[in-house]
């Protein structure tokens, strides 16, 4: 059976399992299924080592080369064809990755499911948790587009559950409100998808009726004849005639500029995700009311879909919209770096400040895409990975705190460091992870993206008040995490949380992986994450430039 | 010694107190007290003593060409790419390393084995939890980061070890963060460095894009080239406050500087971080942190314009002066000898713009001996007296304490730039004096030639360029030539090390042109404003005042409080390490570290523009300046003591009433220029303001656009419910309804029938423009095939 199939669909096995088990059982059956998922997405590795001699070998010389590809027909019609088309590349492998560690992780997390306060349906819960994990798995793998749209809207639909069914006081308008925001982006996202296919397709018919492909080749050399339009997000990305139609000047959309305008549906549904300003409420609301192993899913690898799209989708296919959007992208994401720092500076609600810190912190993905440089993209991307692990971090260890005190409110702790030293020791490298300290994971991210949107100066001069502004944002940052540290674990100790126990086992089992991967990642960024990523990011970029240069 | 033998010892000088920090996180609470300390001492610092004592040993062996190809061949390696270009790791392998290596280890030794006998008597427990180890621990840790801040090569590892002293200090001042105070001075500290870390920032995006590289050797290279051909960052146009990019750039980086050796207007963190533990303000706030400001300025000495120097002179001069004028009111020992330390950072950094390289770091070595050794001396007074920090309450002491009393009379003499300025009387070609008398000599001159002469000289200089080039070979034995000279012991070392520079050929050429490259930057430094010099000279008098003040009041007099008089005793184990370093602030005033960071001076800048009053890169006038100036400097010490022990020798009668008489002026040097407030009220209450108006903001406008949106979508649902289904009316009523009660507050619970009206809206919309784009699509694909036609090959 194929790799990527198999960790697409283990999760969702292991919750139909989970229906059919006695009720003591369920929480290890989906344990071991995550369990499984990681170890078995772990078996990706080997293709992508190598470093940096073997980057041809493994990333190609241009945008498209991809690994563990799978591709089926799935439903074929008169001139259309939607596949069942699954790879994995520099931009996909440390996703997955990353998915898989963070469900395991939350899964573990679930394991007191028990002592919550709502904890009936168990059986459900970890079905929807589980199915959640098959969805976002397969937005990351699936490279047909109309197959992503499909795991995009099965991702959407468990959280709504997990969110209104388990969640705290307000949270059916949590669950709707992120359901609604999430299905606007979807709308428009659906009709880029049916645009792309429909412009595709008048593409190829206006070069004759058959081009060749841009990446694929039959096995005799000759690449493959395009007869008709295609959702294969590669061959959009790669096919000349297709790419030189979408950015034509003549092609147009109600009127608008084509590149343009769908970069822009495609934008909207992804910054939805992302969150960017003026999309992100939905987020501190659907932090403050999920439970706390959806919290960490929806921080660790949610948010990561927007950034995903911009560079699966947005950028390959539409380079033109990237340049005509830079300045408008670049500000929202600076926008989003400072305003969520200072809406965090001024929360009370625990979890509402990491949520606000979570807007705060994928502004840097944003600025970095946006400004296209290497050292831009390779930050933004960097940026998505360290927060994936350092933010599902904080967030549990806000729940840890919750699980014993039942509230939230920064101004009633204190002292917490001297009542539970472990959980104080792990709290500080969490928080000081988020803060951007050089050695740990994000440091890196922000620096990469502030040199490269300083780097972007040459070409667009507004980059240097960007980049200084976005600098600015670690000041920011500083002020409310260690005011943050400073009420919540210094101070002496109180007296409502003395003989609070220190973190247990599991708690422990929980946060020492992240801390780990927190260091590694700031020490060691090339071997962790860059060695994977750049190789895709530059050739995606190098693609990207070539487009924009030849257009203008 | 070999190439790698001096890496790999100086790498394991760096990484044994890395262990020592991990093996006292994990095994500190099983090893308890004392044991965790000695592991600290031992593997923390003592082995990086060892060998940073091997290193240097084996470095003065070398000859000078032997240690330019050490230098020269030292390894680089790439950690990681940022955009295509590299991030090399690697060691910085040179006098300066090697010198502040040993300072730092050595100081640092010392302390920690005092940290033992400090944290002895004091209490570590709160809560019944024990936090003994933690305070070794992030000493270790503190250690690890210092020592590779000393060693990094690169800019960007610069930054990062940087950042990892301001977390040990933002640890160990918070150390009692049980404390209140504590905790805040911790957390202003770290914010405070932040701040100049923004700056830090911007100069390494600028070196970044610019540069494109962040080896600091490289950097020089490119940058010098770039001087040279008016290219890169000096073909810019860009200039702010009349700055160019290349200044701005020079600018910034030292605002990393003015945050880690708190210098005015970032000084406010200093004085409260002595809420810390003794020892770590001894360490870490005296001796080594916060000079690594000055040692960034070294370091990127290269990158600096002129007009940055000149900024760099300014605030060094208004640090030295205001800070000094603080010291006067103060009567908390430590405060007293935090805002000594600003004053005397200010010094140095004044030194850094004046031009004075050499003079600025030997004034931060020997300040590091004596400034730690007053630390602990106050350490072990606070101590002595049952945790008494109010120097009102002392008097006396000498008696009690006679070891602390010398040693601190020790540092007393030193930092008030104590010595005979008469010819003839010397010790190893040196006049006798004690640690500043050496140092702020030196500096004073330099500014005067910058303030005075300046301008005859750079004509001078000028001038001798024009006709210098034939007799470079022949120097003269007070060539007032200093570029010249330079130029020239540039090229010999270049010639000196050719089988090194075969190997790194390129390298060392261009070494060799940045020289000649500087020289023309060296010549556009402009005439400094005479008040600093005027400023820096009465600081000098200042100095002498406010130490011998300190002094008299804790030792001398009569004991003005019977209780901490009689609880007053010294231990070995504290006033060990204060031998040592009393005898270490003699040995560094003559031996050792000056001849090295001469060395230095020769490949860490390009030695053209720095000024010095020794050997061949002295200029004649500030030989000069330096002979006569001792007769007004040289005594100063001497007023400033009589001046503090007339007001001080019969109690603090004297003090009070002249207090009354200046209390204008006294309120404000004792409100500390009222700049916390200020600060407090402008930066941050303002952004906490800015804080909740963001959050308001986004809580009742943005959240009231989306919810306002939902409940228009609401009604428009229940109509189409109405019109779609009969069994919709419900619907409308209930929706209604619920509109008009609440229209920000959605759904708060919802019936199945809202939801589905939710999801039915939904899809409804999505087939409405699925089905428009269908028709558009199909329409203008048609319509634009016969235009792509011609676009499409």
């Amino acid at each position: 059976m194929d790799l990527l199939t198999l960790i697409v669909f283990l999760p969702a096995l292991g919750g139909l399992l989970c229906l059919f088990v006695p009720r003591a059982q369920v929480r290890v059956v989906a344990v071991l299924a995550s369990l499984a998922t990681l170890l078995v997405s772990l078996l990706l590795f080997p293709t992508f080592l190598g470093g940096a001699e073997a980057a041809e070998s493994i990333f190609g010389t241009s945008y498209g080369k991809l690994q563990h590809v799978i591709r089926l027909p799935w439903i074929t019609g008169e001139g259309f064809e939607i596949e069942y088309f699954l790879g994995i590349d520099g931009l996909g492998f440390p996703l997955i990755i990353l998915t898989t560690l963070v469900s395991f992780l939350s899964c573990l997390a679930s394991w007191n499911f028990d002592t919550w306060k709502i904890n009936k349906g168990i059986r459900g819960y970890f079905f929807l948790f589980l199915l959640l994990e098959t969805g976002m798995l397969g937005v990351f793998v699936s490279l047909d587009f109309f197959l992503f749209y499909i795991f995009w809207e099965v991702m959407l639909l468990p959280m709504y559950f997990l969110i209104g069914v388990w969640g705290g006081p307000r949270k059916e308008y949590a669950a709707i409100k992120f359901f609604l925001f999430t299905l606007a982006g979807s709308v428009l996202m659906l009709v880029a998808l049916v645009a792309m296919y429909f412009y595709g397709g008048a593409a190829i018919e206006a070069a004759g009726g058959s081009v060749p492909s841009g990446y694929r080749v039959t096995d005799s050399g000759a690449p493959v004849a395009i007869t008709h339009g295609t959702f294969d997000l590669i061959e959009l990305a790669t096919n000349d005639v297709i790419q030189k139609y979408f950015s034509a000047k003549a092609t147009l959309f109600l009127g608008m500029r084509f590149a343009p305008i769908m970069f822009m549906f495609l934008f909207i549904g992804f910054a939805i995700k992302l969150p960017s300003v003026p999309f992100h409420t939905w987020l501190p609301d659907a932090h403050v009311e999920a439970p706390t192993p959806i919290s960490m899913i929806l921080a660790g690898v949610l948010l990561k879909m927007g950034g995903y799209g911009f560079l699966r989708l947005c950028y390959p296919i539409f380079p033109l919209g990237g340049e005509y959007w830079a300045f408008l992208l670049a500000t929202v994401g600076v926008v989003s770096i400072l305003y969520g720092a200072l809406c965090a500076m001024a929360q009370t609600d625990f979890k509402k400040l990491v949520a606000y810190s979570s807007v705060s912190h994928m502004g840097y993905v944003l600025l970095g895409i946006a400004v296209m440089t290497p050292a831009g993209f390779q930050g933004a991307m960097f940026q998505m990975i360290a927060h994936g692990i350092s933010s599902p971090m904080c967030f549990f260890l806000v729940g840890v705190i919750y699980d014993r005190a039942h509230h939230r409110e920064i101004n009633r702790f204190g002292g917490l460091w001297l009542t539970m030293p472990k959980y104080g020791t792990m709290a500080t490298i969490g928080f000081f992870a988020s803060l951007g300290l050089p050695g740990l994971c994000g440091f890196i991210g922000e620096v990469w993206v502030l040199l490269g949107t300083f780097d972007a100066g040459s070409k667009y001069t507004w980059a240097y008040p960007m980049a200084i502004l976005a600098a600015a944002g670690v000041i920011l940052t500083a002020g409310y995490i260690l005011w943050l540290i400073r009420r919540v674990y210094l101070g002496n100790e109180r007296e409502e949380y003395r003989g609070f126990p220190d973190a247990s086992g599991r708690e422990i089992f929980i946060l020492v992986p992240m801390a780990i991967l927190c260091i590694a990642l700031g020490v060691l960024p090339m071997q962790t994450v860059f060695n994977f990523t750049n190789g895709t990011l530059d050739l995606l970029l190098a693609g990207v430039t070539d487009t924009i240069n030849a257009m203008i | 010694m070999g190439q790698y033998t001096y890496e790999i010892l100086l790498a394991c000088g760096v990484l044994s107190p890395l262990v020592s920090f991990w093996l006292l996180v994990f095994a500190g609470p099983k090893l308890g007290k004392p044991a965790a300390g000695w592991v600290a001492v031992v593997l923390g610092m003592g082995v990086p003593l060892v060998l940073a004592t091997i290193v240097l040993i084996g470095w003065l062996g070398e000859t000078e060409g032997g240690r330019a190809a050490l230098t020269a061949g030292a390894y680089r390696g790439t950690w990681a790419y940022i955009g295509t270009i590299p991030v090399t790791v690697g060691v910085k392998l040179d006098s300066l390393t090697v010198a502040m290596f040993f300072m730092v280890t050595l100081i640092a030794f010392l302390i920690f084995v005092f940290s033992i006998g400090y944290m002895k008597g004091h209490s570590d427990e709160v809560a019944g939890k024990s936090k003994y180890h933690r305070f070794f621990a992030y000493l270790s840790l503190f250690g690890f980061s210092m020592l590779g801040l000393v060693l990094s090569s690169s800019l960007l590892f610069l930054f990062i070890f940087w950042e990892l002293v301001g977390l040990c200090s933002y640890l160990l001042i918070g150390y009692y963060f049980d404390k209140g105070f504590a905790s805040a001075a911790a957390m202003k500290a770290f914010i405070t460095n932040r701040v100049g870390d923004f700056g830090f920032l911007i100069g390494l995006m600028l070196v970044f894009m610019h540069l494109g590289t962040l080896d600091l050797d490289e950097a020089a290279t490119v940058f010098a080239q770039q001087y040279a051909a008016g290219t890169g960052i000096f073909a810019s146009h860009f200039t702010l406050f009349g700055w160019s990019l290349a200044t701005i750039m020079g600018v910034g980086l030292f605002c990393g500087a003015m945050g880690k050796s708190a210098q005015f207007p970032l000084h406010v963190w200093l004085p409260d971080a002595m809420a810390g533990p003794t020892p770590v303000s001894a360490l870490i706030h005296a001796a080594t942190m916060v000079a690594a400001g000055v040692y960034l300025v070294a370091r990127v000495y290269r990158l600096m314009t002129p007009e940055a120097l000149a900024f760099v002179a300014l605030i060094g001069c208004l640090t030295l002066t205001l800070m000094a004028l603080i010291a006067i009111v103060q009567v908390d020992i430590k405060k007293c000898l935090a805002y000594s330390t600003l004053s005397q950072l200010g010094y140095m950094i004044f030194a850094m713009g004046c031009g004075a390289w050499i003079a600025a770091l030997f004034h931060l070595i020997t300040h590091a001996f004596f400034k730690a050794m007053l630390f602990l001396c106050s350490g072990q007074v606070i101590e002595g007296c049952h945790h008494e920090q109010d120097m009102r309450k002392m008097g006396g002491l000498m008696k009690k304490m006679p070891v602390t009393g010398i040693t601190f009379l020790v540092g007393v003499l030193a930092i008030a730039g104590t010595g005979i300025p008469i010819p003839g009387a010397e010790i190893a070609g040196r006049k006798i004096g004690l640690g500043g008398f050496f140092s702020k000599d030196e500096i004073l001159a330099v500014a005067y030639v910058r303030a005075f002469e300046w301008d005859d000289i750079s004509k001078h200089e000028e001038h001798g360029e024009a006709h210098g080039a034939g007799h470079t070979a022949a120097p003269e034995p007070e060539g007032s030539r200093a570029m010249l000279v330079a130029d020239r012991t540039q090229a010999e070392h270049h010639d000196e090390h050719q089988p090194a520079a075969a190997a790194h050929g390129a390298q060392s050429t261009h070494d060799s042109h940045g020289g000649a490259d500087r020289a023309a930057i060296f010549k556009d430094m402009k005439k400094l404003p005479s008040w600093m010099f005027y400023l820096a000279i009465f600081t000098a008098y200042v100095t002498p005042f406010y130490m011998m003040r300190c002094w008299w009041m804790t030792f001398m007099g009569k004991p003005r409080d019977q209780h901490v008089y009689d609880h007053a005793h010294e231990t070995p184990l504290m006033y060990v390490p204060l031998v040592v370093l009393a005898i270490g602030t003699f040995v560094s005033s003559y031996f050792l570290f000056r001849p090295l960071i001469e060395d230095a001076s020769h490949s860490a800048t390009s030695a053209a523009m720095v000024l010095a009053t020794d050997g061949e890169l002295g200029t004649e006038a500030i030989h000069a300046a330096h002979g006569w100036l001792r007769w007004y400097v040289g005594g100063a010490f001497l007023v400033g003591f009589i001046v503090a022990i007339a007001i001080y020798r019969n109690g603090l009668g004297l003090a009070e009433q002249l207090k009354k008489v200046f209390l204008p002026i006294h309120t404000i040097l004792w409100n500390k220029y009222y700049f916390d407030e200020v600060y407090d009220v402008v930066w941050v209450k303002g952004c906490v303001l800015v804080a909740h108006i963001a959050r308001f903001f986004d809580t009742y406008f943005i959240d009231l656009l989306v919810n306002l949106s939902a409940a228009v979508t609401e009604r428009i649902a229940a109509f189409s419910g109405l019109v779609i289904d009969n069994h919709g009316i419900d619907g409308i009523v209930n929706g209604i309804a619920k509109t008009s009660i609440d229209i920000g507050g959605v759904a708060r619970a919802p019936q199945t029938g809202r939801i589905r009206n939710y999801v039915l809206f939904a899809t409804a919309v999505a087939t409405v423009v699925v089905v428009c784009v269908l028709a558009f699509g199909m329409d203008s694909g048609s319509g634009a095939a016969t235009v792509a036609s011609s676009v499409a090959p």
